[in-house]
């Protein structure tokens, strides 16, 4: 890895780590909120018979602390804060560079192929577990805010940080596989949301219609689930799932990203 | 006892160097099948000399670049840089390189400092040219201290200039490095590369520039359409080279068919055009005369010079690699 790509990746992306970090820090605080507001709330609309399948998103409620932590990262606002980084900045660095003609200034430095792709690696991953670091301090601060930490075993929250990264490594590794594979940043980002909508859209598909709960096994999101985590009924299958959804892309990235051709950008 | 000197190891030594684009889908008469960017490419650099490679757009001259730099890999055939293997040793021989893309791309949000100093600390070298070369291409503290998104182009040719050579690299790749100059910094960086020639260093520059490459190369191939036409001396194809001439005369036109080295003669009202090959004093003499009006001797381009030599020969078919 070269320290100083990765120091200069991360420089690049300062503005925005703290403007989307100050975000999430934000949405993380709002999540305790919600849930201590509205719970009586979608208590009593269970009550009178509304589908409580209706009332949850994804693998997420509001029902109980651990669910509306899960709505936290499943929420669209969630997602995105953390997308801007595991998606758009991942899928940028390398075929970003790539389509300005910055990487084969860098790139005729003695700098190889793969040490550039794990540097920026690293820097996207250092971003993303920053905002997964806020996002969760957020929750934390509004639950001790709200007197609500008894309610979930605090020891585990650590833990939901490390699954989190885990998942959006997975997001993140493939969205670096996609970069090195092409020439222009439009492809890879399109690949990368692709990627992301179909894994976001099974496991809300199987939310909302409990027939079709199934496809929730399919998606990347439902092995992340933080209301699991912090009741300790962590899944180590989870792990290997997510495990082998980083492995995969880096590997190929790995094998592609020196064989390809660079030739001359357009 | 015999004393002989050792060969001279080449800086540059490419043999049969190939490189061909994709398969495509080939129709006859469609057009589509793999493009043939490099043939068979046979050259040799030696060290302290600086050499033009020379061709029209789409020959192959930035293939070859970036398949020395190891950017591309070739299809076939070997090269070596400095004694590395292209294929095996890229990342050690480009620690030796400094490097000059054609079209210069830079890091819009930093300034020039900061980016000769990411590329610096990239090379592992020390900048040691780095405040004569800003000197000498005119690049003040305040204009390095700008972002460079605010560079003019020429500007930003500059930064590309520098960062190639602030690390007094063995040897300097540079493809179309005064695109963006305007002239009195391309006479600037002439001499710059003089002086790395005279300090021992090896220049592989391409060029469309005939011009260019008379001032400053020992040494040229041609490339044409992925195929090797020539390595020269300067000076050999200078003797081949035509000039487009035009002179406009007071009175009855004169009869140039005479003079030795002029051709395609064609006379209008009150000018003459024709291209010359070979030494411009017989002609000059045999124009001077009171009804010469106005006489202008262009340089040749080279597309022109080329197209003149080669034309008919192996290697008419597209190249479409720059």
């Amino acid at each position: 890895m070269s320290l100083r790509v990765l120091r200069q990746s991360l420089f690049w992306q300062r503005g925005r780590l703290i403007a989307v970090g100050l975000a999430a820090l934000a949405w993380g605080a709002l999540i305790p909120t919600f849930y201590v507001t509205f719970q009586d709330l979608f208590e009593g609309l269970i009550e009178q018979g509304f589908p409580e399948n209706l009332l949850n998103f994804g693998s997420g409620s509001l029902f109980t602390l651990g669910g509306a932590m899960t709505i936290g990262f499943q929420h669209p606002l969630g997602i995105g804060l953390v997308a801007v980084f595991a998606i758009g900045a991942a899928a940028n660095a390398v075929a970003g560079e790539r389509e300005t003609g910055t990487l084969e200034v860098v790139l005729a430095r003695p700098l190889s192929r793969r040490r550039f792709y794990v540097s920026v690696g690293a820097a996207v991953k250092i971003a993303v577990a920053v905002i997964l670091a806020l996002l969760l301090a957020g929750q934390v601060l509004g639950i001790y805010l709200l007197g609500v930490d008894d309610e979930i075993d605090m020891v585990m929250v650590p833990l939901v940080w490390v699954v989190g990264l885990m998942l959006w490594a997975a997001f993140a590794a493939f969205s670096l596989a996609a970069s090195v594979s092409f020439d222009r940043r439009g492809p890879a980002i399109g690949l990368a949301l692709a990627y992301l909508g179909i894994n976001y859209f099974f496991e809300i598909l199987g939310s909302f219609l409990p027939d079709l709960d199934w496809t929730q096994e399919y998606s990347l999101f439902h092995h992340f689930n933080p209301g699991e985590i912090v009741t300790g009924n962590l899944d180590p299958i989870d792990l290997v799932i997510l495990g082998v959804a980083i492995v995969v892309p880096v590997i190929w990235a790995l094998w592609i990203f020196p064989r390809r051709d660079l030739a001359a950008p357009a | 006892m015999v004393l002989t000197t050792p060969p001279v190891e080449p800086v540059i030594r490419a043999e049969q160097l190939t490189k061909h684009y994709g398969a495509g889908l080939h129709r006859p008469g469609h057009g589509g099948g793999p493009i043939r960017a490099l043939n068979s490419v046979t050259l040799e650099v030696a060290p302290g000399e600086i050499f033009g490679f020379l061709g029209p757009n789409g020959a192959g001259k930035t293939t070859m670049i970036r398949t020395l730099l190891g950017f591309l890999h070739a299809s076939s055939g070997s090269a070596t840089v400095l004694g590395h293997d292209i294929a095996t040793d890229s990342v050690a021989l480009r620690r030796k390189v400094g490097y000059l893309p054609g079209g210069m791309a830079v890091y819009g949000s930093l300034t020039g400092s900061a980016s000769l100093d990411y590329f610096a600390d990239l090379q592992q070298r020390e900048p040691v040219r780095r405040d004569e070369l800003a000197e000498r291409l005119q690049l003040s503290r305040s204009d390095l201290g700008r972002k460079v998104r605010d560079y003019s182009r020429g500007m930003r040719q500059k930064i590309g200039v520098i960062q190639a050579l602030q690390h007094d690299p063995e040897l300097a790749i540079l493809d179309e490095p005064t695109e963006g100059l305007d002239p009195l910094m391309q006479l600037a960086f002439y001499e710059v590369l003089e002086d790395l020639r005279d300090a021992g260093r090896t220049i592989f520059m391409s060029s469309h520039y005939l011009g260019e490459v008379e001032r400053v190369c020992s040494r040229v191939a041609i490339i044409r359409a992925g195929h090797l036409m020539a390595v020269q001396h300067v000076d050999e194809l200078l003797a081949r080279r035509k000039r487009r001439v035009s002179l406009r005369w007071r009175g009855a036109a004169p009869d140039l068919s005479e003079i030795p080295g002029i051709a395609d003669v064609v006379a209008t009202r009150d000018r003459i055009t024709a291209t010359l090959s070979g030494d411009v004093a017989p002609f000059v003499r045999a124009v001077a005369s009171p009804s010469l009006v106005d006489l202008l001797i262009e340089p040749a381009r080279l597309e022109e010079v080329f197209y003149e030599f080669y034309a008919g020969e192996d290697g008419d078919e597209p190249g479409g690699a720059g």
